[in-house]
């Protein structure tokens, strides 16, 4: 086993140079001794040299979008060899399952400790309290976040409060068009998140923003967040300007409002951009050069301008997994990255915008 | 037509604890096109905290609701609120909804008219049995006692016409507190309305104006304890099962013309039912059944539609209605789908005729429909529609004159038709029968539009004391 290039294993505020890191990396994941088998497999099949031809972040788009493939293949074929047979691994959690099976990815704690010091330094830079208990509505299971962020609320002094959400069926569910059964369970996580609310000390809150609405129809829990939690983190879908607004000034104004962003196939989270004025969209940046963005025109295979809309690539390079040029469905506005970043920051990430067509309906109204 | 812009007028929600001016908000243009207003859309936090709050509210005493509500109707009718003149709002109606400028100001009219004698209508709907007041005498003995059904109402209004608006006033001459989603279309006179009930003595968590796009719309409604609801068949089979929505559908108002009836003495009125106000309703008559030859009153009502003038809806002559182009063109390409099968009188080649300054006119349309089976004469449109077809008392029955909002009787022999009238007035589906020279579009407060809101919005409860 060839000894590991230590650029790929800096702590946490050490940034490498980017594409210094990202040939190292390339090394690790193309070499017999290191690699993983999903990719030593598939090396031969590219139409490139990946030592040879990928220098720069910009030369990742030369990789096909394999993560498909990350739906079927077994799972150990994901662990890098260089980790020897006893890789400490935090789980194997799946993307959401919108489209069709899952894919699968293997999340080690090496990476998981790097990532939760990025979370922590950016939650302290919100204000988020350390030493305070958290109280989450996120989904647990095959989903990365649950997993994480227990991990996280313990090494920031506190004790996690769950409630379950299983988002593959609100999803079944609203695709059947039932509404009715879908606010059911709406109301069904309230109903679980009224309890802690009440009997525990609770500093954050953790849910996404259907879920912290629907909170706000209860009265008795509206009052219970304004005297207990000090800090409000939504995840998840999104928060339109407004109603952020009505929550930092009417609903909730001692509270801090943060937002986090995730996903599967960058293996983590990363939080908004701190300091952000209501008019500002929410911006997030990448976790520089391991979890990166880029957002293009699909058709013409660039970026778009700043502040133009496009759809998001995703990019993860680590030395636990290297996954690169990931085209997601979603669509986000592309924010100039902040000095040194590799990659775009991105905003108002959201699915394919739907219209209603303007169909005539008789009567006068 | 843009020598009254300026910058477009913002239109802000009026929200439990004033104007509220979000961030999202919709351009609303007037029917060229031409931006009017900015108008703020809420988010569904802001509407739900807007319903609680209605909730929590307290209504004034009755004499203060009706003391604020006729200075309201005056206040809406002649003064200048948020900014706008009375004259300047009727001109923006009317460019912004397309609706002829006479029947915007006639609508003006009536909402002024409804708030001064809200109770009327509401009144109406008092059972001759009950009592306002749980210490009224008789509750001694026990006595019924008209109550609230709920305390806050919800109204998901219309655009098509600003006169729905005067029915809500009774709601809110009863007691209860009201939120109002306006049109996007028409955002104008509800908070032209709101505003003045909040001027004149009603609080801010009375009466609130929640503009929200098509999304937030439905809690607007599940916030409130009754809503009423304007839409088409859609939305009466959404709604069909829910005891605590009112709505109010397609009208389908029909004339109907009996054997013997000298239909050339009745032309204005049937003429003025279908065109009133440009035809855009729900009281204006969207068919014509003839026992006998339908030909040559169609042909009549076809002369007497086709002269109407094509003008900009703010014109003072203005009779038909104009809708940006587009629009125009999608009712008309409806219609000319809906036509197959039946003969043109008038429009059979397209009723769209654009302005030289943008927009477009829905000019009238007659139609012969060969019978009533094919289902031409439910097809309600929002301009001059009118579909003429033979009605046979024998072969037909009266079950096409069911699913009428106002079904207006012109009989050849009122005797011989005394048994039809029975079954007419007794048909659960036809909410009124107007009999003889009244046109479809005839009201009163004193009278129910479609059943009294008040059976609605109330009921009677048992009290016995002492």
């Amino acid at each position: 086993m060839s000894a590991t290039d230590p650029i790929l294993e800096l702590p946490y505020g050490v940034t490498p140079d980017p594409d210094e890191f990202l040939r190292a990396a390339i090394r690790w994941h193309f070499s017999e001794e290191t690699g993983a088998p999903f990719w030593l497999e598939r090396a031969d099949r590219l139409e490139f040299d990946p030592l040879a031809d990928v220098r720069t972040f910009d030369d990742l788009k030369l990789f096909p979008n394999l993560a498909n493939e990350l739906r079927d293949v077994r799972a150990e074929d994901l662990i890098p060899r260089g980790y020897g047979p006893r890789p400490k691994v935090v789980g194997v959690f799946d993307s959401g399952g919108t489209t069709g099976a899952p894919k699968r990815v293997v999340m080690l704690q090496e990476w998981l400790d790097l990532l939760l010091a990025h979370s922590n330094a950016q939650l302290d830079a919100h204000g988020v309290p350390r030493d305070v208990n958290w109280l989450m509505a996120i989904p647990s299971g095959p989903h990365m976040v649950g997993a994480s962020f227990q991990q996280l609320v313990a090494e920031r002094g506190g004790l996690s409060f769950t409630v379950d959400v299983d988002p593959r069926w609100v999803k079944k569910i609203i695709a059947r068009g039932e509404q009715t059964e879908a606010d059911l369970y709406t109301e069904h996580l309230i109903d679980q998140l009224q309890h802690p609310l009440r009997s525990q000390d609770i500093g954050v809150l953790m849910l996404t923003p259907p879920v912290l609405e629907r909170l706000c129809r209860r009265d008795e829990l509206v009052d219970l967040v304004r005297k207990k939690v000090r800090a409000i983190m939504w995840v998840g879908t999104q928060l339109d300007p407004d109603t952020r607004n009505l929550y930092r000034t009417e609903l909730f104004p001692d509270a801090v409002l943060c937002s986090g962003f995730g996903n599967t196939m960058t293996l983590g989270h990363v939080s908004e951009r701190p300091g952000l004025t209501d008019d500002e969209p929410c911006v997030y940046d990448p976790f520089s050069p391991y979890m990166t963005y880029n957002v293009i025109d699909l058709k013409e295979r660039r970026p778009v301008e700043y502040g133009e809309r496009g759809r998001v690539v995703m990019h993860y390079v680590g030395k636990s997994l290297f996954l690169p040029n990931n085209l997601e469905r979603d669509f986000a506005t592309r924010i100039r990255p902040l000095p040194g970043q590799v990659g775009d920051a991105v905003a108002d990430i959201a699915p394919v915008p739907e219209f209603d067509d303007e169909k005539v309906i008789e009567g006068v109204y | 037509m843009t020598e009254r812009m300026t910058e477009p007028h913002l239109l802000d929600a009026l929200g439990p604890s004033g104007p509220y001016r979000a961030r999202k908000r919709e351009t609303v243009t007037d029917t060229t096109g031409a931006p009017v207003a900015e108008l703020s859309l809420t988010p569904r936090l802001f509407v739900t905290r807007a319903l609680a709050a209605l909730h929590k509210a307290a209504p004034l005493p009755l004499e203060r609701r009706l003391a604020a509500l006729a200075e309201a109707g005056r206040v809406f009718r002649e003064e200048t609120v948020e900014g706008l003149s009375y004259e300047e709002y009727e001109r923006t109606v009317a460019r912004v909804s397309g609706i002829p400028l006479p029947a915007v100001r006639s609508a003006a009219d009536e909402i002024a008219d409804s708030a001064r004698r809200a109770l009327a209508g509401a009144y109406g709907a008092l059972p001759g049995g009950a009592v306002l007041d749980w210490r009224d005498a008789r509750t001694r003995t026990g006595a019924a006692v008209w109550t609230r059904r709920g305390e806050v109402l919800a109204v998901n209004a219309a655009g098509n016409h600003p006169a729905p608006h005067a029915l809500w006033l009774e709601a809110l001459a009863l007691g209860h507190r009201v939120a109002i989603r306006p049109s996007r279309r028409e955002p104008f006179t509800p908070h032209r309305l709101v505003a003045a009930l909040r001027a004149t003595g009603f609080g801010d968590d009375h009466v609130v104006l929640l503009p929200t796009d098509h999304a937030v719309a439905d809690e607007v409604l599940r916030g409130a304890d009754l809503s009423l609801v304007y839409g088409g068949d859609d939305v009466v089979r959404k709604y069909a099962a829910d005891p605590t929505v009112l709505v109010q559908g397609p009208g389908r108002t029909k004339v109907l013309v009996t054997e013997g009836a000298d239909w050339r003495a009745h032309l204005d009125l049937i003429v003025d039912s279908i065109a009133h106000h440009g035809g855009v309703k729900c009281v204006d008559a969207t068919a014509v059944l003839v026992e006998g030859d339908p030909a040559p009153l169609a042909r009549a009502l076809a002369e007497r539609l086709g002269a109407l003038p094509s003008l900009p809806a703010d014109d003072e002559k203005a009779a038909l209605p104009v809708q940006p182009v587009e629009r125009a063109r999608a009712l008309e390409r409806h219609l000319l789908e809906r036509a197959k099968g039946a003969t043109a009188h008038l429009g059979g080649d397209g009723v769209v005729e654009e302005l030289p300054g943008g927009g477009a006119v829905l000019r009238p349309a007659v139609f012969e429909a060969p019978d009533l089976k094919g289902g031409w004469h439910t097809a309600e449109l929002p301009f001059p529609c009118v579909w003429v077809a033979p009605w046979s008392r024998t072969s037909d029955g009266t079950a096409p004159l069911g699913d009428t909002l106002v079904l207006g009787v012109l009989s050849g022999d009122e005797d011989r038709d005394a048994g039809l009238v029975d079954t007419l007035v007794a048909d659960p589906t036809v909410a009124n029968v107007y009999l003889g020279e009244h046109p479809t579009h005839w009201m009163d407060r004193g009278v129910p539009h479609d059943g009294y809101l008040g059976e609605f919005l109330m009921r009677t409860k048992t009290v016995i004391r002492g």
